[in-house]
């Protein structure tokens, strides 16, 4: 039997922590969780997820930095990243406009659609690494 | 007369005779034959002014008495009654041995030119009033930025300041604006259009649209017109709809967030309950509980942002609103571990306010330093303290934290509309709406604050309440502070 494939959760709020950990943990993936940009950085060297979900506002280190040195790090760069946030749609359309960052590999609006989102994370996970 | 002389005596296009001392035309031309009849016998002044004696002001008699050539401007009646306006030239003619022995006068007919002065001087008279009542500032500068002529208006709002710079009089600087539009009219004569900000001499910053315009004289730009409407109301208006517009974007933003908690907690009862896991369901029920709490804040907050209110005084007892705040403040801080104390000093006394808006503003300020202790992860135990205490004039309240504590920068723009440095938790209004609370009870917050320390906000409030025409400025103050400069909303984290 093959290795639970590990999740990162990054969301300031913790409910949406609670949320999303028993959710993915229900389907059979285990969960690691950050509150903010700098912890994500840290959990990421940790736990080498295979998939993260971002929020992006955050205190301190923004889901927009974050994004950018996720993308950024030689090691890091080939894991999926699904935006989950509240903010407006055009930010979708901002994130994916970057020249020097490539664009998410999902994005998805709060409050999220249970069903789509587990079917991106199945999707994603099935990918070959980049 | 020679008839050639008398040939071209009466082929000049104007009025001419010849007269002697006592002003009785001895000679005329046809042109002045034609317009005033014979004159043959009849004196100057019967003949042009119908005077039986001589005029006042003589150039004829001028000069006998000098020699000299005179002119003066006159009024003569013709024949037919037409009155005629005349330039008057005239020139002695001298015998043999030098005497005068009579005077030449020439009159040309100068009526048109009379009209055409008229109709300049009616002209003028109604430029002068369109420039003076134009309901916008205009100005007139020289080529060294001098102000040297301005409308009724200008002078109301900046003051007579003739033959001041303008950078001086609009903007109180004592440099010349770069780039300054005035100079570029001057340098191309091209028409120019931008917006400016300029104090009045009363203080009262107005946003103003410029228009310059070169005047040009015979020998190219003499001056640069400069029209500037105040269009403060325009963008007053266009500052608050932007302001709605950011307020419907962080409730959005907030509400979907606690959406998500909503449907996180529904989905660990639903799981709960179909496992039997009482656990989850308890823990479940917790977060539906939570997030239906935020929601309910969120919406006080959204009506106490959306309406200036008038404080609904009533005496106020400080221990009582204490106890109030902190027994509601008891759950949260339990959940989240940590220690939420009360010290009411007995001099805290009462006060006049309004009760509802007195507890969400220390409700705010409370839920403020929660959050700040929750978030700091270097502290092995974190307390929020309330305390009040007071002097003859004033009740104050208290709130301190050991929490993560505020950057410079945070503390600055803290009251500031949409400003948060909460992440997705923050919708910018709390303590915008605590500020406004506070103003409206003619009182005010002070923080003070130390990054990995703590915050600590002082609410100062007077005991006894303002007088109403107080009360409406204060109000009016508290609902400048969304427009002015140091408060631009959307200065917060994009949510």
């Amino acid at each position: 039997m093959s290795a639970k494939k590990t999740i990162l959760i990054i969301d300031d709020e913790p409910d949406t922590l609670t949320y999303f950990s028993s959710l993915l943990e229900d389907n059979g993936y285990a969960t690691v969780t950050a509150e903010n940009g700098a912890q994500a950085l840290e959990r990421v060297k940790e736990a080498r997820p295979d998939l993260v979900t971002l929020d992006i506002s955050m205190p301190e280190t923004s889901g927009v930095r974050c994004y950018r040195e996720l993308r950024e790090h030689e090691e890091w760069r080939a894991i999926p990243i699904i935006i989950v946030t509240g903010i407006s749609e055009d930010f979708r359309t901002f994130i994916s406009s970057r020249k020097h960052v490539p664009p998410p590999d999902g994005y998805l609006s709060k409050p999220i659609d249970e069903p789509e989102f587990l079917a991106m994370v199945t999707r994603l996970l099935a990918k070959p690494v980049r | 007369m020679d008839p050639s002389c008398q040939q071209y005596f009466d082929a000049i296009p104007c009025y001419l005779t010849v007269q002697d001392r006592d002003f009785r035309i001895l000679r005329a031309n046809r042109r002045f034959r034609e317009a005033f009849g014979a004159h043959e016998g009849r004196f100057c002044y019967q003949v042009y002014k119908q005077r039986a004696e001589k005029c006042e002001v003589c150039p004829v008699e001028r000069s006998f008495g000098d020699g000299e050539g005179h002119r003066s401007e006159e009024r003569v009646t013709c024949l037919d009654g037409r009155e005629v306006s005349v330039i008057v030239y005239t020139e002695p003619i001298r015998d043999e041995q030098g005497h005068i022995v009579s005077v030449m006068e020439m009159s040309t007919d100068i009526t048109d030119i009379k009209k055409l002065e008229a109709q300049l001087r009616r002209s003028q008279a109604r430029y002068r009033t369109l420039f003076e009542e134009v309901p916008c500032y205009i100005s007139i500068q020289d080529r060294d930025l001098n102000i040297i002529d301005a409308n009724r208006l200008h002078r109301e709002a900046f003051g007579t300041f003739l033959g001041c710079k303008c950078f001086e009089v609009y903007k109180h600087r004592s440099e010349e604006c770069y780039p300054c539009s005035v100079r570029q009219t001057f340098d191309d004569g091209e028409m120019r259009v931008h917006e400016e900000v300029v104090t009045s001499r009363q203080g009262r910053m107005m946003n103003v649209l410029v228009h310059t315009t070169p005047i040009v004289g015979p020998s190219g730009i003499d001056a640069v017109m400069e029209m500037s409407a105040d269009i403060t109301a325009v963008r007053e208006l266009q500052s608050q709809l932007a302001s709605i517009g950011l307020l419907i974007s962080s409730i959005s933003h907030g509400l979907k967030g606690l959406l998500n908690g909503l449907n996180g907690g529904m989905y660990l009862v639903n799981k709960g309950l179909a496992s039997g896991d009482q656990a989850r369901v308890v823990k479940g029920w917790d977060i539906v509980q939570r997030n239906v709490e935020r929601i309910r804040a969120m919406v006080l907050e959204i009506l106490y942002y959306a309406k200036d209110r008038e404080p609904d005084w009533k005496p106020l007892v400080a221990s009582a609103v204490i106890d109030d705040v902190l027994q509601q403040m008891a759950d949260r801080a339990r959940e989240a571990g940590i220690a939420c104390t009360a010290d009411v000093d007995p001099g805290a006394g009462e006060f006049e306010g309004d009760e509802m808006a007195i507890r969400a503003l220390l409700i705010n300020l409370c839920e403020n330093s929660l959050d700040a202790c929750r978030l700091d992860r270097k502290k092995p135990s974190h307390t929020v303290t309330l305390r009040a205490h007071g002097d003859e004039g004033h009740v104050r309240f208290v709130i301190e934290d050991n929490g993560v504590g505020m950057e410079r920068e945070t503390r600055e723009k803290a009251f500031s509309l949409f400003f948060s440095s909460k992440g997705s938790e923050g919708t910018g209004l709390g303590l915008f709406v605590s500020n406004k609370i506070a103003k409206a009870h003619g009182g005010s917050i002070d923080i003070a604050s130390e990054v990995d320390v703590g915050t600590r906000f002082t609410v100062t409030l007077p005991r006894v309440r303002l007088a109403p025409a107080t009360d409406r400025q204060v109000l009016q103050t508290a609902t400048r502070t969304r427009t002015s400069p140091d408060t631009v909303p959307g200065t917060g984290s994009p949510g």
